[in-house]
C-alpha cells in the first residue's frame, strides 16, 4: 500500500521536473517540432548620399513558395502553375512533390512581377503561397556603380560596398510561425509574425549633385572624344572625404552579368596606376617651397627648350622652350626643365621622402575593395634622370585617389587625410548612428606657409597659365594639368596619352578638389588644358552649387588671351537712373525688371567678376 | 448490511466522464483521419462507459460471496478463453497481439476478463487455506497457476498484461500473510534470471536504458516516450487549455491509448495531472480501508487485490508515460480507450462497492 502511495509521489515528482526543470528544453524542442517558418527576407539596408538622396533602395516584390504537404491535387496544382511561371509540367510537378517543409521554385518563382502573381493568387489553390520579398533596387542606374556594387538573387553583396558591409546591409530573417501537424498540415492554431529586422543603412560622404555632375561630364566625354577609360574623384582636402567618385566605362549594377569583369572589377579612381605627369609637379613644387629652396616671384629661370641631365636631354613640352621665366612663371608654363631644376635642387634623398609622405607608394587606406598602391623607384636604383623625370610626373606610378589625396594635403595647410567614403552607419529604425566615421590624420607633411604658397602657384596657373580653361570668376580656382604618356611594355606609346586636370576652390581656404583623367581622347590634340579642364571646371560649377560655396573677390584676375573673352568687375549701379547704368553696365548684357527709372536692385551683385557678354538683372522702381 | 462508499463510487464516477472527455480530446484528429469520424473512440467508449455504470450498480448489489462459490468455474472460463483467444480464426490480431475476440468493431480481452478472474480465485484460496499458505507448499498451486496464465498470455503477446496479473497476485499473496522470504528468494531468482539474460546479449541493456534518454534513438524506441515529453513538458502549471493539445495531431501515435496522460498533460498542465493522480489515490486509499475494514477474509483479500491490480496498473502506465520506466504498452485505468477494459474495470469497482457494505 504504502508502495503505491511512494509511487504517485515519485510520478507526480517526475510530472513536475519535468515540465518545470526540463521546461525550455523540451518546450524549444516541440516548438520546433510543431512550428514551420515562411522566411521573410528583411529589407536590405539602404544607402544614401550625405544628405540623405537615397543611391541604393529596395523595391517590393513576389515570390512563390510551396508547401507540398499542403498540396492536395498536385497534378492539377502543377498543371496551373506551370504555364503561368513558363516551365514544364514536369519540373513544376517535381517541385509540388518534392518531401521538404518549403520549396521555392528557383529561379523561375521568384521575383514575381504583379501580373504573374496576380495569376497565381487567382488560383487560390492549397499549400502555394506567395511572399513578399525585397529586391535591390538603383534609382540612378549607372551612378555610382563600382563604388556601390550589386547584389545577387538572394540580396547577398556581391561587389562594392554592398559586398564590403554585406553583415550590416543583410538584416535578419523574419517569419511566418505557423503549428503544424506530423503530417504537414497547417493548425488553426495562432500563427506569429516575425518581424523581420531591417539591415543597417549606410550614409556615404558623397554629395549626390556633384556625382552626378561628374557623371554626366565623364559621359559627355565618353561621346565626344571616344576615350578608352576616364575617371573622376571630387574630395573635400579639408576632411579626406569622398564627394563624388565616377569610372569609365561603368555598368548598370541590376543587370551586372552583362558586362565583362574587367568593366565591373576595375574601379579606376582607385584601380588605375599610371604616370601622372604634370599633376605631379604640385609634389615637387610643394617640396621645393617647404625645402626653401625657390623664391617663385624673385628667382628666374632659362628654359632654352631642353635640359641635359645623367646623359639624356630632356624637352620642354613647348617647343624651343619658353625662355626666361620667373618659377611662379614656370609652374604657370608647367615648365619641364624648370622642374627638373627644382628636382635636382631637393636632391633624391629629400624629394623622395617627401612623395613617401604625401602617401605615394602604398594604398591610401579608402573604405573600398581593390585599391592599388602604385610603383615609386626603390631609392638605391634612383640616379640623377630618374630624379628629374620624377619631379615632372614621368616614371613614378601612382593611382588618382593617391594624386588627389596627396594634393589635397598639399593645398589644405599640409596634413595628409585618409580619404573615405562611409560616413556613417545608421540603424534603420532610429536613425541612430552604429559608426561614425571621421576625418583620419595620417600626418603632417607641409606648413601651412607653404600650402599657401602652393595655393597661390596653383591659382596662378588657372589665372595666367595652363589651367586658364578651369577659371571661374569669383571662385579663386586653383589648378594644374596633366599629359602623361602611357607606358607599353617599357615604352612610351606615340599619340596616347592620359589628360588631367586637378582643380581646387575656392584658393584662399579650399573647400572641394576635383580631379578628372582622360584615357586616349580621340579627334582631339590631347592636352590636358584643353580637355580635362573643361570637365573638371563643370564639375567645380556644381560643386559650388551643391556646396554652397561663397564667391570670393579678391581672387587673380584671368589674364587675357587674344580670343578670350574679357572679364570685368561688375560696378554698382543700384541708386542710378537706368541710362547711367546701362553705360556703366557696357560689355554686359542688361536685363530690366520692374517699372521706374531707378535702379533699386542688381544681381549678381557688386564687385562680381564676370565675362562680357553676360546678363545682368536690374529691377527698376522708385522716382 | 451498510450503505456502500460514497467516496469511491463518486471518485470512479468522476474519472470515468472526465476519461471519456479526454479520450474525445485526444482522438477527434485521429479518428477523423481514419474513419472519417471524429466521435468514433469517444461514441465507443460512452457506449461502454454506461453499460459499465449500470453494471457497477447493479453488482455492487450482489453479494459479493457468490463469486466464492463460482471461483472454480470463473477462473475455468478465463482459461479456456484465454487458449481459444490464441487459435487463429477466433481470435484477432490487434497492434500485433492475438488478444482479441473481435465482434464487429469492438473488441474484448480475454485477459482483461483473467485479471479479474484470478484474483477471484487466489483470494478463494488464500481465504479458504489460511494455515497452509504459511509455508512455500501451500502457496505452489497459486503460482503453478500463475506460470499457467503468465505463459497463455505471453503467447498472445501482452507482456504488460501479464506483469500486472503477476504482480498483483504476489502482492495479493504478501498481503494474504504469506512468508516475505519466499518473496525474496523469488526476487533473487529474477533478478539473477535479468542479469544471466543481460549477460547473454549486452544490447538488452542499453535497450533497457534507452528510456533513461531516449534521444539517443528518437526515431525507434525513444520515440513514443520522446512525443510524451514533448506533449507533457510544454504543458506548463495549467496547460494549453482542453481541446488545444499539439502532440496529438499525429506527432504522438494513438494518444487516446496508452499515453492519454500525456495529452491530459499537455492540455490541462500540472495542475491536471495532480487531480488524476489525486483521484487514484482517493480510489486506493478508501479501497484499501474498505478491505482493511472488511469482517470476511475473502472479501478483503477480493477487494484488495482489484484496488491493488488497478493501482498497480495506474503507475505502471504512469511511469512509462514520464519516462521513468521503458514502455511495456500498459493502459491506464479508467482513462485510456478500451471497451473491455473500462467494463471489467467498473465491474470490479462495483464489487469492492459491494464489498464496502459488510465493513466493521
Amino acid at each position: 500500500m504504502l508502495l503505491i502511495f511512494f509511487l504517485f509521489a515519485l510520478i507526480i515528482g517526475k510530472v513536475f521536473y519535468i515540465q518545470v526543470f526540463s521546461y525550455e528544453k523540451l518546450n524549444n524542442y516541440a516548438t520546433g517540432l510543431w512550428s514551420r517558418n515562411l522566411p521573410i527576407e528583411a529589407n536590405r539596408g539602404k544607402i544614401y548620399d550625405r544628405n540623405g538622396v537615397v543611391l541604393a533602395d529596395n523595391v517590393t516584390t513576389t515570390s512563390l513558395v510551396l508547401i507540398p504537404n499542403q498540396i492536395e491535387d498536385k497534378e492539377k496544382t502543377a498543371e496551373l502553375i506551370a504555364p503561368i511561371l513558363g516551365i514544364s509540367y514536369e519540373d513544376m510537378y517535381a517541385h509540388v512533390s518534392k518531401k521538404t517543409s518549403i520549396e521555392r521554385v528557383h529561379p523561375e518563382g521568384r521575383r514575381l512581377d504583379y501580373e504573374t502573381a496576380d495569376k497565381i493568387s487567382d488560383l487560390e489553390l492549397p499549400g502555394v503561397y506567395l511572399l513578399k520579398e525585397s529586391k535591390r533596387y538603383y534609382p540612378y542606374g549607372e551612378m555610382l556603380a563600382h563604388t556601390l556594387g550589386f547584389v545577387g538573387i538572394d540580396n547577398q553583396g556581391l561587389s562594392g560596398l554592398e559586398l564590403m558591409y554585406d553583415e550590416y546591409l543583410t538584416g535578419s530573417y523574419g517569419a511566418i510561425k505557423y503549428f503544424s501537424d506530423a503530417k504537414g498540415n497547417k493548425l488553426e492554431l495562432s500563427e506569429i509574425y516575425e518581424q523581420p529586422q531591417d539591415g543597417i543603412d549606410i550614409y556615404l560622404t558623397i554629395d549626390y549633385n556633384i556625382q552626378i555632375a561628374l557623371e554626366r561630364e565623364l559621359d559627355n566625354v565618353i561621346s565626344k572624344y571616344n576615350p578608352d577609360q576616364a575617371l573622376g574623384i571630387v574630395m573635400d582636402p579639408k576632411t579626406g572625404e569622398v564627394l563624388a567618385i565616377a569610372s569609365r566605362p561603368s555598368f548598370d549594377p541590376s543587370n551586372y552579368e552583362d558586362y565583362s569583369t574587367e568593366t565591373i572589377n576595375r574601379n579606376l579612381p582607385i584601380w588605375m596606376t599610371y604616370e601622372p605627369g604634370s599633376t605631379f609637379k604640385i609634389i615637387t613644387l610643394a617640396t621645393a617651397l617647404e625645402e626653401n629652396l625657390v623664391d617663385l616671384e624673385e628667382e628666374h629661370f632659362y628654359d632654352g627648350g631642353a635640359v641635359t641631365v645623367g646623359g639624356a636631354t630632356i624637352h620642354c613640352w613647348k617647343h624651343g622652350g619658353h625662355g626666361d621665366q620667373t618659377f611662379l612663371q614656370v609652374v604657370e608654363n608647367s615648365c619641364n626643365p624648370g622642374f627638373v631644376d627644382l628636382g635636382l635642387r631637393i636632391g633624391k634623398e629629400t624629394l623622395f621622402n617627401y612623395i613617401d609622405n604625401f602617401g605615394f607608394g602604398e594604398v591610401t587606406g579608402i573604405d573600398l575593395n581593390g585599391e592599388a598602391s602604385g610603383i615609386i623607384f626603390d631609392i638605391d636604383k634612383i640616379g640623377d634622370l630618374e630624379l628629374a623625370t620624377t619631379s615632372f610626373g614621368q616614371g613614378v606610378s601612382v593611382t588618382p585617389i593617391q594624386q588627389v589625396t596627396a594634393v589635397s594635403a598639399a593645398i589644405n595647410g599640409g596634413t595628409l587625410y585618409t580619404p573615405y567614403i562611409v560616413k556613417s552607419l545608421n540603424e534603420p529604425e532610429t536613425n541612430s548612428i552604429i559608426v561614425n566615421n571621421e576625418p583620419k590624420v595620417v600626418r603632417k607633411v607641409i606648413s601651412e606657409n607653404t600650402s599657401a604658397k602652393v595655393r597661390y602657384a596653383l591659382e596662378s596657373v588657372v589665372a595666367n597659365g595652363t589651367g586658364r580653361n578651369a577659371y571661374i570668376a569669383n571662385y579663386r580656382v586653383g589648378g594644374k594639368t596633366g599629359t602623361a604618356q602611357k607606358v607599353q611594355d617599357g615604352k612610351y606609346l606615340v599619340g596616347n596619352y592620359i589628360t588631367s586636370f586637378m582643380g581646387f576652390l575656392p584658393a584662399d581656404d579650399p573647400e572641394v578638389v576635383v580631379y578628372v583623367a582622360i584615357d586616349n581622347a580621340k579627334g582631339v590634340t590631347q592636352y590636358g588644358g584643353t580637355i580635362a579642364a573643361p570637365i573638371a571646371k563643370n564639375v567645380l560649377n556644381a560643386a559650388i552649387s551643391a556646396l554652397e560655396i561663397e564667391e570670393r573677390y579678391d581672387g587673380m584676375t584671368k589674364e587675357y588671351n587674344y580670343g578670350d573673352k574679357r572679364y570685368y568687375t561688375l560696378p554698382n549701379v543700384v541708386g542710378m537712373d537706368t541710362k547711367e547704368a546701362v553705360t556703366n553696365l557696357k560689355p554686359f548684357k542688361v536685363e530690366f525688371s520692374g517699372s521706374g527709372s531707378k535702379v533699386i536692385y542688381q544681381s549678381p551683385s557688386t564687385n562680381s567678376y564676370m565675362q562680357e557678354g553676360e546678363v545682368v538683372r536690374l529691377m527698376l522702381g522708385g522716382d | 448490511m451498510k450503505k456502500i462508499d460514497w467516496t469511491l463510487l463518486i471518485s470512479v464516477i468522476i474519472i470515468s466522464i472526465f476519461g471519456v472527455l479526454m479520450i474525445y480530446s485526444a482522438s477527434y484528429i485521429w479518428a477523423e483521419y481514419k474513419y472519417g469520424d471524429a466521435l468514433k473512440y469517444v461514441k465507443n467508449q460512452g457506449l461502454f462507459f454506461i453499460v459499465g455504470i449500470i453494471l457497477m450498480i447493479i453488482i455492487s448489489k450482489i453479494d459479493y460471496k457468490i463469486y466464492l462459490k463460482k471461483s472454480n468455474l470463473i477462473l475455468l472460463t478465463c482459461l479456456i478463453l484465454l487458449v481459444l483467444v490464441l487459435i487463429p480464426g477466433i481470435g484477432t490480431v490487434r497492434n500485433g497481439s492475438r488478444s482479441w475476440f473481435g465482434i464487429g468493431s469492438f473488441g474484448i480481452q480475454p485477459s482483461e476478463f483473467t485479471k479479474l478472474g484470478l484474483i477471484i480465485f487466489v483470494s478463494k484460496y488464500l481465504a479458504c487455506n489460511e494455515k497452509a499458505t504459511k509455508n512455500f507448499k501451500g502457496i505452489l498451486p497459486v503460482l503453478g497457476l500463475l506460470v499457467l496464465v503468465f505463459g497463455l498470455i505471453m503467447l498472445q503477446p501482452d507482456f504488460g498484461t501479464g506483469t500486472i496479473i503477476v504482480m498483483s497476485i504476489v502482492g495479493l499473496l504478501f498481503v494474504g500473510g504469506v512468508n516475505f522470504k519466499y518473496f525474496i528468494r523469488l526476487g533473487i531468482v529474477g533478478v539473477i534470471g535479468i542479469v544471466g539474460l543481460i549477460l547473454a546479449a549486452p544490447y538488452r541493456l542499453s535497450r533497457i536504458l534507452s528510456f533513461l534518454n531516449p534521444w539517443s534513438d528518437p526515431l525507434g524506441s525513444g520515440f513514443q516516450i520522446i512525443q510524451s515529453l514533448y506533449a507533457i513538458g510544454p504543458g506548463g502549471l495549467f496547460g494549453f487549455g482542453i481541446g488545444n493539445s499539439r502532440q496529438k495531431h499525429f506527432f504522438l501515435p494513438e494518444p487516446q491509448t496508452d499515453f492519454i496522460f500525456s495529452i491530459i498533460s499537455e492540455e490541462l498542465g500540472f495542475l491536471g495531472c495532480v487531480i488524476v493522480v489525486g483521484l487514484f489515490i482517493t480510489i486506493c486509499y478508501t479501497g484499501f480501508k474498505i478491505s482493511k475494514n472488511c469482517n470476511d477474509r475473502f472479501g478483503k483479500y477480493l477487494s484488495f487485490g482489484i484496488i491493488f491490480q488497478i493501482a498497480f496498473q495506474a503507475c505502471l502506465n504512469l511511469m512509462v508515460v514520464v519516462g521513468l520506466i521503458p514502455v511495456t504498452g500498459v493502459t491506464l485505468p479508467f482513462l485510456s480507450y478500451g471497451g473491455s477494459s473500462l467494463l471489467i474495470t467498473l465491474c470490479s469497482i462495483g464489487i469492492v462497492l459491494n464489498v464496502s457494505r459488510f465493513q466493521r
